[in-house]
Parts: structure tokens; sequence; C-alpha cells
């Protein structure tokens, strides 16, 4: 028992960080148990693969704050967001509202994780729009940087900056921009 | 004095906790004492930390699907399948019968119906001859989502009986299946399995598995002929010769169809592969017939199975099949357009693959 709490453990940390092997372990591990309730619930097979995505993602965010430890198993957890996310998703796309089978109360604990992945995906919509709407060479730039993850070294040379503080420079110009759009797009 | 953008760049090394000591304390000592200071720079931190932490969510998203797709092997390569030819397939290799194309047909030769296996052609496309020939021509299409697991082998047309998820089409449209699938208005697949069918009209009802899975909003909108319509009515029809549906209109040109099979109807209306399971309505929004096949030899020559069929085969079904042929017509006082409009929601593709 104590043993397959550190693997989880590890197996989180790991998540955390983006590594691949841990998060397609996780991936396969609860992939079975979700899907076939989400498609026994109603979903197609695609429905499922994309809720038990979503429901991934919101454990990597909860993962990012380092204070964040699970209080009940991977799998529970994964369960109970999916649950949550077909949930609405189910809703959302019927006219007539869905009701789930009656569960453990329990397992809707996490309404909280939900909405404030919701919130964050909200805010990242807010800033992608932004981000379109600013203009070469700063769109290109700032994606290059934050969504793909690229040094300023191979920016400058991508770019064709002669040296990596120009790019800089450019790339806190492109901020100062970005702010203003983010925040007129907020405004609206 | 602090200027925008080195604002930025104090925030971004703040972030990184890369500032020294004293250049900490200095900034503490101005968000103490300048608020709307504090207020711009909250912002930037802000919309920094937003920047980096979607960018590391939209990886990790990337990576995950990636991981999914992976998982989903052997599929993938069905994903990119969209058809625009027009395949004529034959069937006539039995009857000796002089045709039209040369393309040859491994399907009819093992179809035991040998009524249908003359000079009558099968208006279903045949995806995997589609694929070879196309290769070059489908390569840069994926906006298909969601596809279903293996490659699409043969697609029909097929229409609601009833609004959760009851549908006909031709039984040789899902002959020998490994599996079905229906593609609705959006574009997304639903699985379908079959209830029942009648071989010898070539009449096949499948049920979408997906209980919560609703073709439109209300009903469905049209009712099926009772008795064959006179010679000469006006008909039209929506079916799927390619990704995207099609209209066409004709009239019936005679009472019986194919060899005098008084289950039939013959009509003049163009039809196309893929157009196998498609209705042929009347100008009020009744079903008089569902589109079999066509004659080799001319181009608009096609023939449909008539309402009366298929309602025989919707009787036969087991009682719990709960499944009864609707009896208000919501069409008959809509224009045509109108009429299309509606009937749309209630026209899918189907898409049969056979590993």
């Amino acid at each position: 028992m104590q043993g397959s709490q550190q693997l989880e453990e590890y197996l989180l940390a790991q998540l955390a960080a983006g590594e691949r092997t841990a998060t397609e372990q996780i991936y396969k591990q609860h992939y079975p148990v979700v899907t076939k309730w989400i498609m026994h619930n109603g979903g197609s097979e695609a429905d499922a693969a994309d809720v038990y995505q979503e429901a991934i993602v919101v454990l990597y965010e909860k993962s990012q704050d380092e204070a964040f430890r699970l209080s009940c198993k991977i799998g529970t957890y994964l369960f109970a967001i999916s649950k949550h996310l077909w949930y609405k998703k189910a809703n959302k796309r019927q006219q007539d509202p869905v009701s789930l089978p009656d569960d453990d109360r329990q397992e809707w604990a996490y309404e909280d994780d939900v909405n404030a992945h919701r919130e964050r995906e909200n805010y990242y919509a807010q800033l992608n729009a932004a981000l379109e709407q600013i203009g070469e060479p700063c769109k290109s730039l700032l994606k290059a940087f934050y969504h793909e993850d690229k040094s300023m070294q191979e920016i400058a040379s991508g770019f064709g900056y002669t040296n990596t503080d120009n790019a800089k420079t450019q790339k806190y110009k492109c901020l100062t921009r970005l702010r203003k759009i983010f925040h007129n797009v907020q405004v609206k | 004095m602090m200027t925008e953008h080195s604002m930025m760049e104090v925030a971004e090394r703040y972030i990184a906790g890369s500032l020294s000591q004293d250049e900490l304390n200095t900034l503490k000592d101005r968000l103490a004492t300048d608020t709307s200071f504090a207020n711009e720079f909250g912002e930037c931190v802000n919309m920094l930390r937003g920047l980096q932490s979607g960018g590391a969510q939209k990886r990790f998203s990337n990576m995950l699907k990636d991981i999914a797709a992976q998982e989903a092997k052997p599929a993938t390569k069905g994903r990119t399948i969209t058809l625009r030819a027009f395949y004529v397939r034959t069937a006539g290799i039995a009857a000796g019968i002089a045709m039209l194309t040369s393309l040859t047909t491994y399907w009819a030769i093992q179809h035991s119906n040998k009524k249908i296996a003359s000079q009558y052609s099968l208006l279903k496309r045949d995806l995997e001859k589609y694929q070879r020939s196309q290769n070059q021509l489908i390569s840069n299409i994926k906006e298909q989502q969601t596809a279903p697991q293996a490659e699409v082998r043969y697609t029909g047309t097929g229409f609601a009986l009833s609004n959760d998820g009851y549908l006909v089409t031709n039984y040789h449209v899902t002959a020998g299946a490994d599996s079905v699938y229906i593609q609705n208005r959006e574009g997304r697949y639903f699985k379908a399995y079959t209830v029942g069918y009648d071989q010898q009209a070539d009449i096949a009802i499948l049920k979408v598995e997906d209980k919560m899975f609703r073709f439109g909003k209300g009903e469905v909108p049209y009712t099926f002929a009772p008795n064959k319509r006179k010679l000469g009515t006006k008909v039209y029809t929506l079916g799927f010769p390619q990704d995207e549906i099609v209209y066409n209109e004709g009239y019936i040109s005679a009472i019986n169809g194919y060899q005098g099979d008084s289950s039939q109807y013959r009509l003049e209306i163009s039809a196309y592969p893929g157009q196998s399971g498609a209705p042929i309505m009347d100008a009020n929004g009744n079903i008089l017939a569902m589109i079999t096949g066509k004659e080799e030899e001319s181009d608009g020559t096609t023939f449909a199975v008539s309402s009366k069929a298929l309602a025989r085969l919707v009787q036969s079904l087991p009682k719990d099949a709960n499944l009864r042929l609707p009896k208000s017509n919501k069409l008959n006082h809509l224009s045509l357009e109108q009429q299309i409009e509606k009937l749309e929601y209630y026209t899918c593709s189907i898409k049969v693959y056979k590993k």
C-alpha cells in the first residue's frame, strides 16, 4: 500500500513536469474505466476520449500548485472529474437536461477544481484572442517563446535578430502591446 | 521612472526569482507607495504567468492528444478520407450484359441477391478503391473529427424513422459490415447496429447505439406514403454521393421497378454512388421510397423500394423495438427549400467498415 502511494506521488510529480512516460502510464491505466462509464451513460467513444483528456488536463493544472497533494488516488480523482465534465457536456448538448445516475455525493466534491479549470480556460482563451490580434512579428515571436518553449537564442536566429538582446527587447515591446490589447479584450 | 517594457522585464525576473536583493527591496518600496504602479505591475505579473502556464498547458494537451492518438492505433488512416469522385460500380458479371463502365467489383459477386446482380448498379461508394486511386488528392484534408478507427470502406445514405435513432438504409450498404457508423449533420459519428433487414427488398433498419442521440429537435417531420403514387409524380431526394449533402429531383417513370418488381418504383432522377438508401420525397413531405440502385446503361434511371415494403419491415420488428413510424407531417405546408432545410437533420451519411 505504501509502495503504491509512493508510485502515485512519483507519477504525479512527473506529470506535473510534463514528462511523457509517466503521463502515458497514467493515461493508459485509467482510460478503460472512465471511457466505459461515459459510453455507458450516453457518450460515444470520441466523447469519452475528449472528456478523459480534459480530466487529465485538470489534474495537470492542479499538480502545478506546489502545495497540491492529492487526497485520493489518481484514478478516483480522474473518474470524478470525468463525470463532472461529461455531465456538463451532455447537458449542454441536449435540449433536455440529462440527469446522471445517482452516485456518491462524495464524488461531486471536486466541483471547485472543475470550475477553476473553466475559469482558467477562459483566461487562456482571452490571452490567445489578444495574441491573435497583435500582428507580426509579435504573434510568432511570443508564440515561439511561450507556446513552443523556444529559447531566446533560437528565436533570435530564427527571426533574424542580430543578437539575443535585440530579440529580448523586441519581446518586451511585444509584451507591452499585448498587455494593452489583452486589457481591451477583457473589458469587452 | 520605469518605462513600460522595463516594467515587463522586471515582472518577468520577479516571477523567475532572479531579482537581486537590492532590486527586490526597491520594487517592494515602490509597490507599497505607488498604487497605480502596483496595479500595473500586478497586471504584468498576471499576464506573464498566464502566458507561461497557458503555454505549458498547451504543450501538455498536445502531448496528451499525441498519446491518445497513439493509443487509438491501428486507426488513423481513415481520418483523412473524403470523397469527391463518383464511382459507378458495376455488378453485371453474372448476367453477361454489356456494361458502360469497365470497373470490376468483388462485392457483387459475393452478394447472393441475384436480383440485384445484373445490370443493376448499386449506389454504394467503394472508398477503399477510391483511396487507392486518389491518394494524392486527399492528403491535405484533415477536417474529420473523431473518426472511427478503421478505414471507411463503403458509404451510403440513410434517413430517420424516429427521432431517437432508428433509421433505414439499403441492406446492401450494411451487409457484411464489421461496424456501421452514421455521420450526422454536424459531422459527428455515431455507431449504429442493425435491428432488422429484408434482403429481398434490400432494406435494413438500424439503430444508433447512443441513447441520447437525437436526429433533430422534434419528431421526424415526414410521413410514409401508405400506397404507391401515380405515374409522373414529381419527386426529390437528398443523399451523400460526396461528404456534403446533395439535392436532386425527378419523377416516377414507372410504377414497378427493376424487371417489373412491384415493391419498387422506377424513377427518372440522377443518382450517384453513395446515394443508396436516400429518401425519395414527394412535394408534400411524404416518403415515397428509398433509392436502391440504378440501371447500368442509363444515366437517370434509378430504382427505389417503396415505402410500403419499408412499413412492412417495420411492422415485422419485435415489439420491444418500440418503433412506430411518424404519423404527423410537418412539411406539407412548407416550401421546398424549407422542407429540405428540415430534412437535412433527418438524413445522414452511413459509413460501413470491414476489416
